[in-house]
């Protein structure tokens, strides 16, 4: 048994999520402030007018491409990351995984799947390095942001799409294409931040994402049976929380989906109709709780790198005390 | 200590292999915004093939209408599919969230008080709780 359940990815890969994640919640805000101008005007005039938004937009999509020129290369230059390949690959017992979830929540199955279970506890030797949602959330995004890369390169220069094109809204169909190409991504989020904050039993955030494996002490404790889980205590306010969060979630996910629909032919539609939707109450809302989601996901992921300076600052404190009862000694 | 774990199962990157590679990745994001501002021409310089509304010159499309069959079938294709992907994501958010709603009802409640001893079993510390959560193991909350 290990502490899989504390840290488990290296320290290269725990930094770059924290990384992928500020930029990504950047390129959501600057870009979804323009897409959904309708419902997020506010977040427009906030960050300076459409101009300002769409320069910073560059900036956090300059960011955007380094960082994963920087993985792929990282994957493909070192022994380490050629290895993770097979950790990546689906295999029959991730869709035994999905099929085995949806019975444990009808109540069907004891457990969740080895595949599935984001709590280890004692069972940590049965555990797989990705869950099969992290797996499917690997594919999903490295194919969504090749694509979103290659589209906003492409998108870059407005004039040199029409020089190819030799039509604005041929340029403008672009751009509706990496706004919609983003929503899935925008749902996909919005879903990883509640499938890891909300864990009961690592609410409010899990560490394993921000902690390195190097700094977790491995414990070898046997005759445990099962996860353990029932050991553990309920925070009093998780409840509530993930009530919220996950309604907050819902709402969020079909908002920015029924407002992608309508902002087909944002700036200009197929039926020369401009400008983006329908002036909804109801859909502002929506939208506007789906960032809210966002913006908790941003200070979730602040929240685990602020528990993993603490955790360091614990582990160099304890080296401390060891060496001077030592010296003592 | 922090010894022994990092190269148990999951090796480490070398720093040098790490920014070398940092080094590449931002002169490749800095070299692909560079050439994509080359393509960029002055739009005056932009030339005017067939500058008829008919002849789809630039400018005319606002009259004409978005008609490369092609982008609007991919545009309407990333709709069919972010609405699919939608839903399938909200079916994983509904799965998640039964699943941690099953989990925590497995869990010593708030408030339960921690009677059960280090290395006890968690039956007999859940029994001298007052025994509620063996309910709670069967048939929970969903």
């Amino acid at each position: 048994m290990t502490n899989l359940d504390h840290g488990k990815f290296t320290r290269m890969t725990t930094v770059f999520h924290s990384l992928l994640a500020m930029d990504v919640f950047f390129l959501f805000f600057t870009g979804y402030a323009i897409m959904f101008n309708d419902e997020l005007w506010w977040m427009l005039t906030l960050m300076g007018g459409s101009g300002s938004v769409a320069a910073l937009h560059r900036v956090f999509g300059v960011g955007l491409l380094a960082l994963i020129t920087f993985w792929a290369l990282m994957m493909v230059t070192t022994d380490t990351g050629r290895s993770n390949f097979s950790e990546v690959m689906p295999t029959p017992d991730d869709a035994k995984a999905f099929v085995q979830d949806i019975q444990f929540v009808l109540g069907n199955a004891e457990e969740r799947h080895p595949n599935a279970r984001q709590f280890a506890g004692g069972t940590a030797d049965e555990i797989p390095l990705l869950s099969y949602v992290g797996k499917g959330v690997i594919f999903i995004f490295a194919v969504e942001l090749a694509l979103l890369s290659i589209s906003g390169l492409l998108i870059w220069s407005k004039t040199g799409l029409m020089q190819y094109f030799a039509t604005q809204t041929a340029a403008i169909a672009f751009v509706v294409f990496h706004g919609l190409l983003g929503v899935i991504m925008l749902m996909g989020v919005m879903f990883h931040i509640f499938e890891h904050g909300f864990h009961p039993a690592f609410f409010p955030v899990e560490t394993k994402a921000f902690i390195p494996r190097s700094m977790i002490p491995e414990h070898h404790e046997d005759g445990d049976e099962g996860t353990g889980i029932e050991r553990l205590q309920l925070s009093s306010s998780w409840a509530s929380a993930s009530n919220l969060a996950g309604a907050a979630t819902v709402i969020g996910i079909v908002s920015v989906l029924t407002a992608s629909i309508y902002d087909t032919g944002y700036p200009v539609s197929l039926e020369l109709l401009v400008g983006g939707g329908p002036t909804n109450l109801l859909l502002t809302v929506g939208v506007n709780i789906g960032m809210l989601v966002l913006f908790f996901g941003m200070v979730l992921s602040v929240y685990g790198n602020l528990v993993r300076m603490r955790w360091e600052q614990q582990m160099a404190e304890e080296e401390a005390d060891g060496a001077e009862a030592e010296a003592a000694d | 200590m922090s010894n022994s774990t990092a190269e148990n199962g999951a090796s480490s990157y070398s720093g040098t292999v790490v920014a070398v590679n940092a080094v590449i990745a931002v002169a490749v994001a800095l070299g692909a915004v560079w050439v994509v501002n080359g393509f960029d021409v002055f739009y005056e310089r932009l030339n005017r093939v067939s500058p008829t509304i008919e002849g789809g010159g630039i400018g005319t499309a606002f009259a004409q209408g978005n008609d490369i069959g092609w982008l609007v079938f991919i545009v309407e294709a990333i709709h069919a599919i972010d609405v699919l992907m939608g839903l399938f994501i909200l079916v994983m958010v509904f799965v998640h969230w039964g699943a941690f709603r099953r989990l925590a009802g497995r869990m010593r409640q708030p408030g339960e008080s921690r009677a059960m001893p280090d290395g006890g079993s968690p039956a007999q510390g859940a029994g001298a709780d007052g025994g509620d959560t063996g309910a709670e193991n069967g048939g929970d909350t969903r």
